[in-house]
This record gives C-alpha cells, structure tokens and sequence, in this order.
C-alpha cells in the first residue's frame, strides 16, 4: 500500500502541464526579476529602436530612466494618422513600458553635469543622437567613461559611429534602413509581364509594415548589452556598443549576399514564393489565404497525398527538394498547388493537416498550413489570448490598454509589463530625489532655467 | 571623442577577447529559428556545439535558392551557423542520450527547436537536464510554445505560418492586394534574436542566484511584440488595422518613391527641420508653411499625408537617384536607394566598418559575410568560421570536451552513436577538400 502510494505521487505530470504551472505569464508577478540590480538611462531620440532596446530590458526589471528634452521626444508624434490616445502617440505609448521618464536639457552645460551624475550611479547608457553630438556636448563616451568606467554605453544610429558615412546629416528612419538593407529590393510582387509600374503601383519593392529594422537594432543592441555586462562582470569594464540600424536588419538575410558573389544572381522579387525552399508559399483559398510549409520531400509529399495527388503528381518518385526549388519549376507547381487549395476553406485545409499527422500514408509527418491572418483576427485569436500575448495592462494614468508582450516564457525570472507609459518629465519627482536627493525647491530652480 | 574609442576597430579585432568567451551552448536545432540563436551567441566567442543526426544532419542543409549549391554547401546554413562545432550524434539511442548529459554537465546553455515533448521523449528534456546540471539554462523555440491548443495539436510550424498568423504579412503589403510574404524568414531571425535576449539576462539571474530556467519561445509570438501601434489601435479605435503598403502609417513623410530612371527610393522626413530641408530641397518651401502639413501630427492624417505624398512622388519622379541622396545630405532629410543585394556587397561605407567582412576559411574556402552587427568597441564579436559536414568535430568534441579514449570513440561509431556526413550536396565537403583542411584533433 505504501509503496502504490509513493508510486502515484511521485508519478510525472505531463509536459504542458509541469511547464505551464510554472511559466504562464499570468503567475510571472510573483517571480524575481533577472535585471533588477541593473540602471539604464535611455537618451534615445527620434528612435522606437531606442525605445524597444530599454523596453526589452525594463521588462526584466532593470530600472530604465528615460531621459527626454523638457519638450518631450519627438518621437511621441509618431502615431498612425496622427492618433493620440490620452494625449500620447501609440507607438510610444507601446514602448513607455516600465519605465521612469524625467527631462533633462543636455544640450546646456548644467545638463550635462546633472546628466554626469546619474551616469556615475547608472550601469547603461542608451542614445540615438547623430554620431558625433554626444561628443560635442562633452558626453560622448570617451568623456563618460571617466565618470564611470563600468558605463556600457550603447549608440544606435542610421549610419553608426565610425566609417565613411559615419558623419552623414541624414537621421535614421526605419523605411531608409529597410531600403538600405536589400531586403525590400527581393521582397514584393512581380510586375506581370507587359504591364507597367504605372498601371501596377503595388508590384513593386515592398517592405514590411511593422519597423522590422528598428526592431532589429533595438534588439541586437539589447542582446550586445547584456553580453557587455557578462563580460564586465569578468572584467570590470564598461565599453562603447555601436549599431547602424541597416546593418542590423541586413543580418537577418540568409543567402543572398553568397548567391550574389559566388553566382553573380542579385536576388529579385518572387512574390509570395520562395527562391530558396519548397514547399513555402502563400496559396490561395476558397475564403482567403494559407501559408503552406513543406522543406522536407516527406512533408512535400505528404502534401500531395492530403490532396489525393500522391499519384497523380507522381509523389513516391521524389527524393529531394532541392529540384523543386528552381524558378521555373515553382512556377509550373505552384499552379496546380493553387488549382487545388482554391477548392477549400483556410479551416479545412488546417483540418486536413491536423488529421493527416493522425492517419495519412505519412504520419505523422504533415505539411505546414497556417491560416492568413488580419491583426483583427490575431487578436481575437484564442490560442493567443490563452498564451497571455494580450492580457490587457492595468496602467495608473492610462487606463486598460493592450500592447504585445510575454513573447518570451520562462521559470525563474520571466519578463513583465507593469505600466505601459508615463507622460514627458512626469518621474522628475521621484527620480532627482531618489539619485541626487535634490526636493521641489531645487526642481522649480532648474525649471525656470530650462534645465527640466 | 568616439572616433578615439572606434580607431581602427576593424584592423585589431584580432587583438580582443570575445564577451561570451567560456560559455557553452548545446544546439539541437534545425532551419534557421533554432540555429540562428547560437550562431549569434557563438559570433560573440560562447563555444557552440551543434549536434546534427547523422548523415543528414541540418534539414537547412538541402534548402538553397533557385537549386544553387555554393561549393556544395547550403547557403543559408552556411551564413546561419557562425563559429559552431559539428557533432554528429543520434539522440534516439540512449548511447546518444547519455553522451548529450555528459555534455550538458559542462554546459550553461541548452537550445532546441523541436516540437513540445520530442526532447523529453529523448530522456534529454529540461527535467532531466536540471538533474544533471541545476544551472542549466534551456530555451526552446518552436510555432507555438509548450501548451496552449495549437501546441496540444502538434501543429508544425515555419516562418512562412508565423507571418500568416500574427498579422504581419497582412500588414506588409499593399491596400487591395494580397497579404505579402516577406522574403526574409523573418520571425525565425527575430525570434531567434528575441531568444537570445531572454537566454543572456538568465545567463544575468545565474550569475546572481545560481540557478538556471527554462524559457520558451513562440515563433508567431515573438513578431506580435514588436507589431507596436497595431494592437492598442484596434482595442481603442474598434477598428482593424490595415495595411498602408510602402507608407510608413506613424510618420510623415515616409514613403518609396520611384526616380525618374525607374529604380526606388525612401525618403522620410518627418522632423520640423527635416520637413524644412525636404520642402526647401524640392524648391517648395511653401509647402512647411501650408495647414495642412504644418506640424507631423496634421501631416499625419490620412488626407493630408496621400496629398503630400503625391506631391513628393511627382518631384522624385524628375529626379535622378544620386540627386535625390546629394540634397537628403544638404538639407539634412533622409533618403536612400532601395540596395540590391549587390550594392549591398560593394558598399564602400559597410565595407569600412567590418560590416561586409571576408572569411577565409579552411574547409568551404574564403567567401564575404555579414558581420555580427554590434560593434563592441573592447570585445568585438566576429565571424571566423562556419559551415562543416556532418558530424566533422566528432573528434575533436569527444576527446577534447568529454576526454574520449580511442576505443570509446570507435565504438561510439560501431553503434551508430556517432555519424558522419552522408555523400549529398549540403551534407558533405566541398568538391575541392583536401580531406584535411580545418579538421582539429587528427588530420592523419
């Protein structure tokens, strides 16, 4: 009896379960925060990739001051067509998140004194300016380090801090950094043959909606920082980290800088094909779009029996995808691909999938479909909600609000979203006590100097 | 002054140490969204040990554009894999089993990007790894995470369906038109980016507390973070989120604009001096003063922005490309040309910055890659190696990490443990290998 009893209670939970009880987003309040021992002052102007490099550090708890001119960032203004909820511009509003916002004027002198002293008490240091106008300020790395010889201090810019173009005017936006990258180049429609830009002004080279580059170097750069701090915790030194945000998302490409030296092939648009992989596309359905996935000949054929065309389409005699992948062969498969999924809806083609991992000639080897989704209908998603990607945020100042977050899940000290934003200077308060011990009396001083 | 700490950053790389020099990684990945994770780590000095099964390896291995094989090898395995040693070992037996627990007791960091439950069914799984090794850090990446339905379901996953789902190809294209597939694997690349940022602050928390975690990362989820403004828009507004095609929605102007010889360029412009620059470079000056585009926030209203953008499309269309680029430098706007890949590979100014960097490699030869893109001006990261046939380090790995007697490693082999490269393009050397170059531990 003992013994049964030992047995069941010791007795695995499944997977999901065990894994779920312990990294659900929902229960991450109650767990330690990784960064917590960590202080970011965040310069970044004009920048949402600033913005997400402190947001993807202030979710793991390190203390982000967000330092803004007395008139606020500019980048607060960039809004879709010109929206502002509460006052406050919604791509900012989505990368506020936890952290303090205070102004401080570093263009003056005394800026730069006060700006010194939370250096000396800060970890990070993260601008955006123009390479070369910390510098001039006297707050450039070289002169910081100084101060403090631990600072990681991080730049993300168009162009970055040294080379050629180093010292060009132009300002970093995520659409020039897409451009320069050449993944807009290879990405969009094919210009039908015959017809012209002019009669099709959307077959052109297209770049992605969101700020994919932004995203990219706001994101490297909060890798290359905690690689920093490992090594400073090895050594005990501080460094200066430079991103030039094209550079950034360029280094997502996979292929085509090898394919351009060794073939001499510039890679071109392909519409919703891909150059380097079959099965992978976007097929047209009875209801709209899925995405087909097939990179392995299994799964390539296990498509074609899902719709009956093991025999037809001569699926036993395939051996490798590598063949399939060739322009002209896409082509000529792809249309009877088509000719097929246009027979079905989005949700019966994923039907299919799901069964033929159960009982099809292959299982469980299955195709890849997915269906095509609005943000309308992500969001209602309910594998989503119950991921915890939406739980609306409870912000003091700005109500019940919902921004993207938990894209990560961990057991010991996963990522939270506290608040979502805070207005221009509106933790002056509370920060200039907390660092410098300096109380109203002296905040009214440096307002009317047009210091804060 | 920053062109001090930058001197010659390029030129003594050599001379630095790497950040991540004495961390270990475990890979058992496969594609792009499970390697390019320690591929990043690796390019920043951590040892990575990529465990393929054997002789296959890599399903990345067979997939290269347009059927090109470079040299026999993939591509985009080769641009993915930075600086990794390539062990071929079958984690179905429990000879393999055990060799991977061996490894995992002197590692910090475990990284796969199976389906939920394939590691744990391989005895491998993060609850019995934490047994052999409590600090172990273990990321998993896959379409949907660990629980939830569509993990429940077994759904398999790619960046293709991850680009369907979350919204972002339909946000990707032009009004009218089909939702657009970007060419890039984008939510592999970025989520495996956004892997690495929670992998390095748990490597942090250790360091701390001692302890090592389990992460997870979603494939559709990680891309749905950085969609900003499209979620609280559709919450407050009721509305859906639509696409604006090559217009960036959040500032203006922002936009590709076509040349009078028919290639592309982006322009944006949205600051009151950029605007400035912008109008006064069109010789419209007027144009800063006019209601309607008065201050970015009226600029940004639907109508006012399609009246401005028409206006600066008719004017780009006069223009040559390098007219356009020579007044964004005087008046102080943005613009560039849309690069191809090839004005990418010849761009003096990437060039300069070690960005386009040439490696010369002892097993595939010397070839031209991108470099790790954050400079760290003391512990530069760098790409020094990549792509190796299946299970090439099997040797080097067994004796050097694991302290293997030759008889151990043979009957490793003997088993089907370990494995090499099976005779296929993509699986094995380049054609013109001399069946020694870049191999460690015994050449002879």
């Amino acid at each position: 009896m003992r013994k049964a009893a030992k047995v069941s209670k010791t007795k695995q939970q499944s997977w999901p379960d065990w894994i779920r009880e312990r990294d659900d987003p929902r229960i991450a309040h109650t767990k330690p925060e990784a960064l917590d021992d960590i202080t970011v002052l965040d310069l970044s102007y004009k920048s949402f990739g600033g913005c997400l490099c402190s947001s993807l550090l202030a979710e793991f708890g390190a203390e982000v001051l967000r330092i803004e001119p007395p008139e606020g960032d500019f980048f607060r203004t960039c809004t879709p067509y010109g929206l502002l909820y509460k006052g406050e511009g919604l791509n900012y509003l989505t990368e506020g998140r936890n952290k303090f916002h205070i102004t401080l004027d570093v263009s003056k002198p005394e800026g730069r004194e006060i700006l010194k002293g939370l250096v000396a008490q800060a970890d990070v240091l993260i601008e955006t300016y123009r390479p070369g106008t910390m510098d001039e300020w006297g707050i450039g790395y070289e002169q910081l380090k100084e101060v403090n010889p631990r600072l990681i201090f991080a730049s993300i810019t168009g162009y970055g801090q040294f080379g050629p173009m180093s010292r060009s005017r132009m300002p970093d936006y995520d659409n020039i950094a897409q451009a320069r990258s050449e993944i807009q180049s290879a990405t969009g429609e094919m210009l039908p043959e015959g017809k012209s830009y002019d009669e099709c002004p959307w077959a052109v080279p297209t770049k992605a909606g969101p700020w994919i580059a932004w995203s990219a170097a706001g994101t490297f750069m909060a890798v290359g920082i905690l690689a920093a701090l490992y090594w400073r915790g090895i050594t005990g030194e501080g460094q200066s980290l430079d991103i030039a945000t094209a550079e950034a998302y360029a280094r997502f490409d996979d292929y085509t800088t090898i394919w351009y030296q060794a073939a001499g092939v510039v890679a071109e648009r392909f519409g919703n094909l891909d150059i380097a992989g079959w099965l992978y596309c976007f097929a047209p359905t009875k209801d709209g779009a899925v995405f087909l996935g097939g990179l392995r000949v299994e799964m390539w054929q296990a498509f074609a029996d899902m719709l009956g065309k093991w025999d037809e389409w001569g699926a036993a005699s395939w051996t490798s995808v590598a063949h399939f992948t060739q322009k002209d062969e896409q082509l000529k498969w792809a249309s009877l691909v088509f000719e097929e999924t246009r027979k079905y809806t989005n949700e019966e083609l994923v039907r299919m999938s799901i069964e033929y991992a159960k009982k099809g000639r292959l299982a469980p080897v299955t195709p890849v479909v997915a269906p095509m989704c609005s943000p309308e209908e992500a969001m209602k998603d309910a594998n989503w909600l119950d991921r915890g990607i939406f739980i609306p945020i409870q912000d003091p100042l700005y109500g019940e609000l919902i921004v993207g977050q938990a894209q990560h899940k961990m057991t010991e000290s996963p990522i939270r979203t506290k608040w979502v934003c805070r207005p221009v200077g509106y933790d002056n308060e509370h920060i200039y006590l907390k660092y410098l011990g300096w109380g109203p009396s002296k905040l009214r001083e440096l307002k009317q100097q047009g210091i804060i | 002054m920053a062109q001090q700490t930058w001197e010659n950053y390029r030129q003594n790389k050599p001379f630095k140490p790497s950040p991540l020099k004495g961390i270990r990684v475990l890979e058992v990945c496969t594609i792009i969204f499970g390697p390019a994770g320690p591929g990043f780590l690796g390019a920043m000095g951590a040892e990575v040990i990529k465990c393929e099964l054997p002789p296959r390896g890599d399903t990345m291995r067979q997939m290269v554009p347009d059927g090109y094989f470079f040299r026999d090898q993939s591509l985009a395995m080769t641009h993915t894999n930075t600086n990794k040693y390539w062990l071929g070992l079958d984690l179905h037996k429990p000879e393999g089993q055990k060799i991977f627990h061996e490894l995992a007791a002197k590692s910090d960091i475990v990284e796969d990007n199976l389906r939920p439950s394939t590691m744990e069914r391989w005895n491998i799984g993060y609850r019995q790894l934490k047994e052999t090794n409590p600090g172990i850090i273990y990321i998993s990446k896959n379409g949907f995470g660990q629980w939830g339905q569509y993990a429940e379901e077994n759904r398999p996953s790619n960046d293709g369906a991850a680009q369907a789902l979350s919204g972002y190809a339909w946000m990707s294209s032009f009004p009218g038109q089909p939702p657009l597939k970007s060419r890039l694997y984008v939510c592999d690349t970025f989520g495996a980016l956004m892997g690495e940022v929670a992998v390095l602050a748990a490597l942090h928390h250790r360091s701390k507390t001692g302890k090592g975690q389990y992460i997870e990362l979603s494939q559709s989820e990680n891309i749905m973070r950085i969609m900003s403004w499209i979620w609280p828009y559709q919450q407050i507004t009721g509305k859906a989120a639509m696409p604006t095609g090559n217009r960036d929605a959040s500032i203006c102007p922002a936009d590709t604009f076509r040349c009078v010889d028919d290639t592309f360029m982006a322009i944006a412009a949205p600051a009151p001096n950029e605007f400035e620059g912008l109008c006064a470079a069109m010789d419209r000056p007027e144009l800063a003063e006019d209601p309607r585009f008065k201050d970015h926030l009226t600029r940004l209203k639907e109508e006012n922005a399609t009246a401005l953008l028409a206006i600066i499309a008719a004017w780009v269309r006069t223009k040559k490309p390098e007219e356009i680029e020579e007044l964004a430098e005087g008046y102080g706007f943005a613009a560039s040309r849309v690069y191809t890949s090839k004005d990418v590979m010849e761009d003096a100014h990437f060039r300069e910055r070690g960005f386009i960097t040439n490696i010369d490699d002892p097993f595939i030869g010397p070839y031209t890659e991108y470099e790790f893109p954050v400079m760290m001006s003391k512990s530069p990261p760098r790409v020094k190696w990549s792509i190796r046939a299946v299970g090439f380090d099997n040797e080097y790995v067994m004796k050097r990490t694991l302290g293997k007697s030759e008889e151990e490693i043979k009957e490793l082999y003997r088993c089907g443990v370990l494995g090499k490269w099976a005779d296929v393009q993509g699986c094995r050397p380049p054609p013109h290998w001399d069946g020694k170059a870049g191999i460690i531990m015994a050449r002879d």
